[in-house]
């Protein structure tokens, strides 16, 4: 009991968030927390808030009300910059690449490597995202080329480089494999359990049942912008969690199914 | 670790490839004109006359460095033109009133960027499509312009005005036995001379400054950039603060040439401007486009219009040539995007 008394502070806390767009209600109040070395699934349907949740934390949207603490700190996000501050970084469902930049330029966008005279270090830019990349992918070859030439797969890797190169203390990761084959996939499983242990707290939103189940430590699960339930993995099944996303409520027969305690 | 040779060697290569042909063949085309007009014309092919181009040239080419910079953002300037002769009469007003002409000149480049930046603060902050911001500052420029030299040319500006559009560098003049000079070698002109550190300037900013990497980043994917900490608006505020200053450097050259302040002068020469970045590679959707592109486009341009000039084609048709060429240019850049 001890050590959970230690570690009961949280890395992040996101308080009754309010996001409405005109009429469409995004996100309405929802709350939401995450600790040191953990998975937060975030599930939900198409246009569940998602990801408008989590680019309010990686300061991308601004939310209507609510709050967020980090470190127990309420914080003020204004920008994606506030939010690196604080060592939050985002692999956006979006990807959020230049198309016309090669995969350095991309990795180090908004935070380019210079040299002493402070003209850009393409080089060491060039080398430094070789290594990150290859980690993921040892196959990827064409770093040079502009990202629009690139397969859906190899832009995601370039995303994901880029989010772990700059050492996040939480990790938000929308979507991250939507578009890798089954290898880098598994890659990208081992990176997820890899950072875990490293201490960084990571939202995962994912639709893959078989990955929320292989890597996360809880889950929250959103419909029509709510936070319709919040749990401990080995409290739900995967019928629990399906009955969640698609009513919103779970089934009636639900009882906590305990896993360890 | 055997693959990264190879990839090293092929440097600077974060622009698609079809850069370089469309830049080899921009050269192609340069060389064409030049050829058809030396057969048209005798007195094409001359050094008077390449001096002549090459002063022509210094200003489209100095508006096409900042233009360049606006479309490789996603934007456009159609404001220089009339920055440019603002920044003139700022100059020539001010030498009337007594300013020597290195500050007075120095006050019109920055007008011409202070009318830049006022575009960019538009653009960013306004949120005014820079089509729509620069057309405003295009009649807010010439209007003022107009104002205050009551549509009259400031001339008698002195000698010194004239050094900068008429002076060469390393010009070698003989008197003859009968009084007359003989010009052994009529040098480098300042023009052309300012066009090329300006050149060198703005090509070091594209391709080596985070400055230009983040016009880059903005003109290629502005949300992308926006999240991944680029500073979007500064980024377009200083791109269009560079554009009016090179407006302004670029009045100051063609004033001094005239050695009279012409407030309606630089009336389209926008456009000359797009086309010459345009034609260079530049891509109206923004993310690309080089300096030295934009240099062998504004010398297809100066080249066309000389060589038209040459051939007694008449003021109208160059119009219509012109046009032609500028949808001719934009059409290509469009296939290439479809590509
Ligand atoms: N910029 C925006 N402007 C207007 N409405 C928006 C905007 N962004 C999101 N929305 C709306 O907010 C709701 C939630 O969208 P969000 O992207 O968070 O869904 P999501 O849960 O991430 O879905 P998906 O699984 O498809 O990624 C949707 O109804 C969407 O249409
Ligand atoms: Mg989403």
């Amino acid at each position: 009991m001890l050590d959970s008394v230690q570690i009961s502070q949280p890395l992040v806390e996101m308080d009754n968030i309010v996001k409405t767009f005109g009429g469409i209600h995004a996100v309405e109040g929802v709350s939401t927390d995450l600790y040191s070395g953990e998975v937060v699934g975030v599930l939900g349907h198409n246009g569940a808030g998602k990801s408008c949740l989590m680019r309010i934390l990686s300061g991308a949207m601004r939310a209507n009300s609510g709050e967020i603490r980090v470190n127990g700190q309420t914080v003020d996000m204004k920008s994606p910059q506030d939010a690196r501050e604080f060592g939050i970084e985002t692999i956006y469902q979006t990807l959020a690449l230049a198309n016309h930049l090669d995969a350095p330029a991309n990795l180090f966008m908004g935070r380019e490597l210079k040299t002493r005279f402070g003209n850009l270090d393409d080089k060491r830019m060039l080398s430094e995202a070789t290594e990150a990349i290859r980690q993921l992918n040892p196959n990827f070859k064409n770093l040079r080329d502009p990202v629009a030439r690139l397969s859906g797969g190899q832009r995601q890797v370039i995303a994901i480089a880029r989010a772990i190169y700059f050492q996040a203390k939480i990790l938000i990761m929308d979507e991250p494999t939507a578009a890798l084959g089954p290898s880098e996939t598994a890659m990208v499983a081992d990176l997820i359990v890899r950072l875990k242990n490293e201490g960084i707290g990571i939202y995962l939103i994912s639709h893959d049942m078989h990955d929320v189940f292989e890597l996360c430590d809880r889950v929250m699960v959103m419909n029509k912008g709510r936070n319709v339930g919040a749990f401990r993995i080995e409290d739900v099944n995967k019928d629990d969690v399906l009955s969640l996303i698609i009513k919103g409520t779970l089934p009636d027969s639900w009882e906590p199914r305990g896993g360890a305690e | 670790m055997s693959s990264k040779a190879p990839e090293q060697k092929r440097k600077f290569r974060f622009l698609p490839e079809g850069t370089s042909l469309h830049k080899l063949s921009a050269v192609a085309t340069l060389l064409v004109l030049i050829f058809a007009f030396s057969f048209t014309s005798p007195a094409f092919f001359t050094v008077n006359n390449g001096l002549t181009v090459l002063l022509q040239t210094s200003v489209i080419g100095l508006l096409a460095i900042g233009m360049t910079m606006v479309i490789i953002t996603g934007g456009i300037d159609l404001s220089v033109g009339s920055i440019l002769a603002l920044a003139g009469v700022i100059a020539g007003l001010t030498i009337k009133i007594g300013l020597p002409v290195a500050p007075a000149m120095a006050l019109g480049v920055f007008t011409g960027a202070a009318c830049g930046f006022v575009n960019g603060m538009v653009i960013a902050k306004m949120r005014i499509t820079p089509f729509v911001a620069t057309l405003g500052m295009m009649l807010i420029a010439r209007g003022i312009a107009l104002q205050l030299t009551g549509a009259a040319p400031i001339s008698r500006l002195g000698e010194a005005f004239g050094v900068l559009g008429n002076g060469a560098l390393f010009r070698i003049v003989e008197m003859q036995d009968n009084g007359f000079p003989k010009v052994i070698f009529p040098g480098i002109p300042y023009p052309a001379i300012l066009l090329l550190v300006m050149a060198v300037l703005g090509w070091y900013l594209l391709q080596k400054r985070q400055f230009g990497r983040h016009i880059f980043s903005v003109g290629s994917n502005e949300e992308a950039a926006r999240l991944s900490g680029v500073n979007v608006d500064r980024t377009k505020i200083w791109a269009y603060t560079t554009s009016g200053a090179l407006a302004g450097i670029a009045g100051m050259v063609l004033m001094s040439r005239l050695v009279t302040v012409q407030p309606n002068e630089g009336v389209m020469y926008e456009l000359d401007a797009i086309a010459a970045s345009v034609i260079g590679g530049a891509s109206l959707m923004g993310g690309v486009g080089s300096i030295s592109g934009s240099m062998i486009g504004a010398f297809i341009i100066g080249v066309l219009r000389n060589g038209l000039n040459m051939a007694g084609t008449s003021a109208f048709i160059q119009m219509i040539i012109i046009g032609i060429v500028v949808i001719g240019a934009v059409y290509i850049d469009q296939i290439r995007n479809k590509n």
